[in-house]
């Protein structure tokens, strides 16, 4: 909210500077987002006439004048066309500051200036910048040009929280100051006017009091609707408002003054002449004063006339009943409306204004009746020489006493951990209060009528420590029972298997939850399984992501844009995905492996990353679940899209709980859409929930063998459509104790290897844990092996 | 074995030594081959001397020693030899050596994001501190993220929480990590002290201090006769923890629906230490000159929200901070813009470590 600091100043005695103000106001709750200096930018220019004019003795379009400021006379050098004898100027001095700079004494072609006749553009104002500014005739010499336009002022913009709609206004911010600073509060004057018994307000009926618990009218006629006065614009405008005629910037001064919203109709445009407070029937509609019509819905509080809605309570008048220059009658409405039912129907209709911004905080029920007086004595002493004001009509169906408020200074001092003296916080509360009464301990509290965020000890404990200060509170730590500190499973694994892909060597990224129904729908997921977001930011952001993927080729996409060789990345995260409960939201673990394995250097290997880099970082990761037992086999599982993996290049990992993870070489259909297909990247993605559930097995010390180990290394030949997997089960099928593991150490198909052929050269070692093995009982296990590979694939040794 | 035999045989041995010229081993495996013909288990020598144990006594008395120090003699040899060979082959390595200042290529080691780093250190500390994390769902129900937290519909301060609403579904995504406290409390009996990181979403505009999607952490302690100075002290421990001991922090007033009284809490800015100005009475722009930098919103439970979850408010206190992690690690490592942190550009991923000192 904008505050004028002249404004402020009219009411509360404030003794700093604007700034230093502002410096004050966060201690006490209030935010100061900015400061901001308004009015002339320059200072040293007086008014002044322009005595006599000749010409430049060496120059033709130049004149050389005689100015005076009306205490002394000076001689001046003048290039604009339209300067003449007469004239009353705005006059520059030596050492005056204009926003070009200051003015210093200067010789003009050979002749002394003693300052500078100014142009609208000299000085930073609107205007016709072609010649110097002429002033009024009337005009005074000697006076300063600056405070003749009005002054200065400077602009604070101040935030106020949620639950203090009493400082939105000039008056309730000096009423906070005078409260909390000490400052002196200015006396209002009260408003004069004669009220004329004669006339009468329109009659207002409120057939939903819940929603209008007060309703202040009065008829004014005679009114002469005109400019407003300096005064009013210069106030108005200080703060961003764009003056309109003399009633409705009325009702917004009054506004911006005390807090309290009005409106102003045309009383003769009230059709029956009858206010009627009630919720909108439906099909109803209201243009209102932006212009726009609304449909209006019966959860809509709207003010009517005997025959349509005229307002939208609390939110906006309509254009129909405005009050133009045309206006004869005003009816002037100053009413309270209940947060609730302002804010429902300014959400509804998307519609905000100032008046409701404050009905939807709270505004302070008895200051209804005031500010209609204070407006209408305004508009009576403003709007026309023969104003006639008719008496109040309050219609008050809301009226509450306000609750006692029961504390005492242990409780407060209970909740701040504090050990502020009894008076101290008697005094703090009273500050705040209506009215307190103290009896023994306790004391009751009644609360204005403008606090009503002020309703239990907490609410005064808040007000105590505002007052007396933050910072005089003590520092202390809860004691608390000693209990085991327990991690979440799930964040556990998340964190550990983090750290373990940073270790192999991927980075850590994190993705936006929002995805495009493009992306979704290129990861082929059935449109019933998706998550939509009923307002997305973006267009491209309006489906809750299925999986970590396509946030990783983004991220990807963006890197191999940038030029990155070799990008490896990895992200844990939630994914969504509909289904019959409403959202499945589970934390998956997925990663992206693109480009060599090494960035190009001299001693790198050429090698591009690719499933198997993916498959040893699954299988490390799994491994760091001790006693976790898993196959290659199974389908999808819960994964989202089937073909987000190239078939042939897939991998599903699955476990007695279901399928733990999935990878593979990224479908191509995907690294184009994602323009990532110059390389073919590997992707893997992981379900850490149904991680999080498998039961790691006891972690028991197993002593290596002391006895020496055998090795035998065969190289057998075999159709390709055997996979190794089958080959690597027919020998664990064997159960050869003596087995301890194998490893394909090469693979080679080409020429000495039959078509459809290939050569796997394994690594056979041996070893028992109680005795070294006999050569013999090696040579023997190693027959078996090849006459099984045999028997089962047709497998031979390679010659 | 006849003595004369034997004798012969060593004579024999005994010439092929002596004829052995050491420098004719041109290398450390000719040598051994030298070594391995004569002392090897089945070498020439080897083989001679073990027929001395079929000689007489007195003949084994009068050859044995002479046989002995004819090894000795040439065990000698061999290792002078080998001496020479191996200071040679170390001299021509020395030669030899490779240009040391060629680059070595990096260790392939990734990194964690500084969200994580940040995320992780914060609860670390707060772990020390006797705290335990809890989590909830990214996507919450209204009364989890607003309602329970004593934000009724059609509060102003939902305003200041521009939600996501999922279509066709009663839910949301969170706003905050605050609906953990909420859960927490609702199925675990107080006392109880929890530290909640995670997402939360916002209907932003995303711009250099704005995301949609951000992470928070939300730190909640309840029990008896928890106080706003509990508060106090457990954030300067915990702020002097994670930013360094001269860290200075400040309160102030503020609102939030769920705490009274609440606060908003600064602390002195990082990067002029408070001063408000850098070296040479320059402007600090981190703080905008003021020496504090706003990180986090805080206050003491409002017993309206006990009441809603169920605790009774007589009984129970407790105190909530809730602070952003970018802010915080945009506020240490000078981040200029949030969307780095969404960008994953490895050249900005690159830069944040588990430093080791």
């Amino acid at each position: 909210m904008k505050i004028s600091f002249n404004w402020l100043k009219e009411r509360v005695g404030v003794e700093c500077g604007a700034i230093e103000l502002a410096d004050m106001l966060p201690r006490l709750g209030i935010g100061a987002e900015s400061i901001e200096s308004l009015g002339p930018a320059f200072t040293g220019v007086v008014t002044a006439e322009v005595l006599a004019k000749d010409k430049h003795p060496n120059a033709d379009r130049l004149s050389l004048c005689q100015v005076s400021d009306g205490s002394r006379t000076y001689s001046v050098v003048c290039g604009a066309p339209n300067v003449a004898a007469g004239q009353k100027v705005p006059f520059a001095r030596v050492g005056a500051v204009l926003p070009g700079g200051k003015l210093s004494k200067a010789k003009i072609r050979g002749v002394e200036s003693e300052g500078m006749i100014c142009s609208c553009k000299e000085l930073s104002l609107e205007g016709d910048a072609s010649g110097i500014m002429v002033l009024d005739p009337a005009t005074k010499a000697g006076q300063d040009f600056a405070a003749l336009l009005g002054g200065s002022d400077t602009i604070l913009d101040v935030e106020i929280t949620a639950n203090r709609p009493d400082l939105l206004s000039h008056l309730g911010l000096a009423r906070e100051l005078s409260i909390c600073l000490g400052l002196p509060l200015k006396e209002r004057t009260e408003p004069a006017f004669k009220e004329d018994d004669s006339l009468s307000s329109f009659p207002v009926d409120i057939p939903s009091p819940g929603a209008c618990p007060r309703y202040v009218g009065r008829l004014i006629e005679g009114v002469s609707v005109g400019e407003s006065p300096d005064w009013l614009k210069t106030k108005l405008k200080a703060v961003g408002l764009r003056p309109i005629n003399d009633v409705a910037d009325i009702t917004n001064y009054i506004l911006l003054d005390s807090g309290q919203p009005l409106h102003a109709f045309d009383a003769d445009l009230i059709e029956g002449g009858r206010i009627v407070v009630r919720f909108a029937r439906a099909g109803e509609k209201l243009l209102a004063l932006d212009g726009k019509e609304y449909p209006l819905t019966p959860e809509c509080l709207v003010i009517a006339d005997a025959v349509k809605p005229v307002a939208i309570a609390g939110v906006m008048g309509g254009e129909a009943t405005a009050v133009t220059a045309r206006t004869r009658r005003v009816f002037l409405e100053s009413a309270n409306f209940t947060p609730v039912t302002v804010r429902r129907g300014s959400q509804l209709l998307r519609l905000r204004s100032d008046a409701s911004y404050r009905f939807e905080r709270g505004t302070d029920v008895s200051a209804a009746e005031w500010a209609s007086r204070s407006a209408a004595s305004l508009i009576a002493s403003l709007c026309g020489g023969s104003v006639r004001v008719s008496p109040a009509l309050d219609v008050y169906p809301g009226r509450r006493e306000p609750s006692p408020i029961r504390v005492t200074a242990d409780r407060i001092n209970s909740i701040l951990g504090s050990e502020f003296p009894r008076d101290e916080v008697h005094r703090a509360i009273e500050a705040v209060s209506a009215q307190i009464r103290v009896e023994g301990d306790v004391l009751t509290a009644l609360a204005p009528t403008w606090r009503s965020d002020l309703a239990t000890s907490s609410d005064l404990a808040e007000e105590v420590a505002r007052i007396l200060g933050y910072d005089r509170i003590p520092s202390t730590v809860p004691s608390s029972a000693l209990r085991p500190i327990e991690e979440l499973r799930s964040l556990a694994v998340a964190r550990k298997a983090g750290s373990r892909l940073a270790a192999l060597g991927l980075h850590e990224s994190l993705t936006y939850d929002f995805i495009s129904e493009k992306s979704v729908s290129l990861l082929e997921v059935p449109e019933e399984r998706w998550v939509r977001l009923a307002n997305p930011l973006t267009e491209d952001w309006t489906v809750l992501r299925p999986s970590l993927i396509p946030g990783l080729l983004q991220s990807l996409r963006r890197n191999v844009e940038r030029q990155a060789e070799s990008v490896r990345l990895f992200e844990s995260g939630k994914v969504y995905l509909r289904d019959a409960s409403g959202v499945r939201e589970r934390p998956h673990l997925a990663g992206i492996l693109y480009g060599p394995l090494v960035p190009a250097h001299w001693r790198a290997s050429k090698e591009k990353t690719g499933i198997f880099e993916a498959k040893t970082i699954l299988a490390d990761l799994l491994s760091g679940v001790p006693g976790l037992e898993w196959t290659t086999e199974g389908g999808n599982g819960g994964f989202a899209g089937e073909n987000l993996l190239l078939p042939g290049s897939r991998v599903f990992i699955r476990n007695a709980s279901g399928v733990l993870a999935r990878l593979g070489t990224l479908h191509p259909k995907l690294a184009r859409a994602w323009e990532v297909d110059r390389e073919q990247p590997a992707v893997f993605e992981l379900d850490l929930e149904l991680l999080a559930e498998a039961s790691s097995g006891p972690k028991v010390f197993q002593p290596p063998s002391p006895f020496p180990s055998s090795w035998r290394d065969l190289s057998v030949v075999i159709r390709d459509s055997v996979p190794y997997a089958d080959l690597e089960a027919a020998i664990r099928g064997l159960r050869i104790a003596e087995l301890d593991s194998v490893e394909l150490v090469d693979l080679y198909a080409g020429k000495g290897v039959a078509d459809g052929h290939r050569s796997l050269s394994l690594r056979f070692v041996f070893q028992l844990p109680d005795r070294t093995l006999k050569d013999a009982e090696v040579s023997a296990a190693a027959d078996k092996i090849l006459a099984e590979l045999g028997k089962k694939f047709g497998a031979e040794l390679r010659k | 074995m006849a003595t004369s035999d034997w004798l012969a045989a060593f004579e024999k041995t005994a010439a092929a030594i002596g004829a052995w010229e050491p420098s004719s081993a041109a290398t450390l495996s000719a040598l051994d081959a030298v070594r391995i013909d004569f002392l090897g288990r089945n070498g020439r020598l080897t083989e001679v001397l073990k027929g001395l144990k079929d000689l007489p006594l007195e003949d084994r008395k009068l050859y044995g020693p002479k046989a002995q120090s004819a090894r000795a003699e040439l065990e000698g040899r061999i290792a002078a030899r080998k001496a020479a060979l191996e200071s040679h082959r170390d001299l021509s390595l020395e030669k030899s050596g490779v240009d040391v200042t060629l680059p070595a290529s990096p260790a392939l080691r990734g990194r964690l994001h500084p969200v994580t780093l940040m995320m992780g250190e914060m609860t670390r500390v707060l772990g020390l501190m006797g705290y335990s994390l809890a989590e909830g769902p990214l996507v919450e129900t209204d009364w989890h993220n607003f309602e329970a937290l004593n934000i009724p519909a059609h509060h102003p301060a939902r305003d200041a929480h521009d939600t996501f609403y999922l279509k066709d579904l009663p839910t949301l995504l969170r706003t905050h990590t605050s609906p953990v406290q909420v859960r927490t409390m609702e199925k675990t009996k107080p006392p109880l002290k929890i530290v909640c990181p995670g997402r939360a979403f916002r209907r932003d505009a995303v711009d250099a201090s704005h995301s949609a999607v951000f992470y928070q952490m939300e730190c909640l302690a309840v029990g008896h006769g928890i106080t706003f100075a509990d508060l106090k002290g457990t954030l300067e421990v915990f702020m002097r923890t994670l930013l360094g001991s001269s860290t200075r922090i400040r309160f102030r007033p503020s609102f939030f629906p769920f705490t009274e009284p609440s606060a908003e809490v600064d602390v002195s800015c990082l990067l002029c230490g408070g001063q408000g100005s850098g070296g040479g009475g320059k402007g600090c722009s981190a703080c905008k000159q003021s020496g504090w930098v706003e990180l986090l919103g805080a206050g003491v439970v409002n017993p309206a929200v006990f009441k809603l979850v169920g605790l009774d408010p007589e009984e129970w206190t407790g105190f909530a901070f809730g602070i952003g992690i970018e802010r915080l690690a945009m506020m240490k490592y000078r981040i200029p813009d949030i969307r780095l942190f969404y960008e994953n550009d490895l050249r900005f991923l690159d830069q944040f470590d588990e430093d080791i000192l």
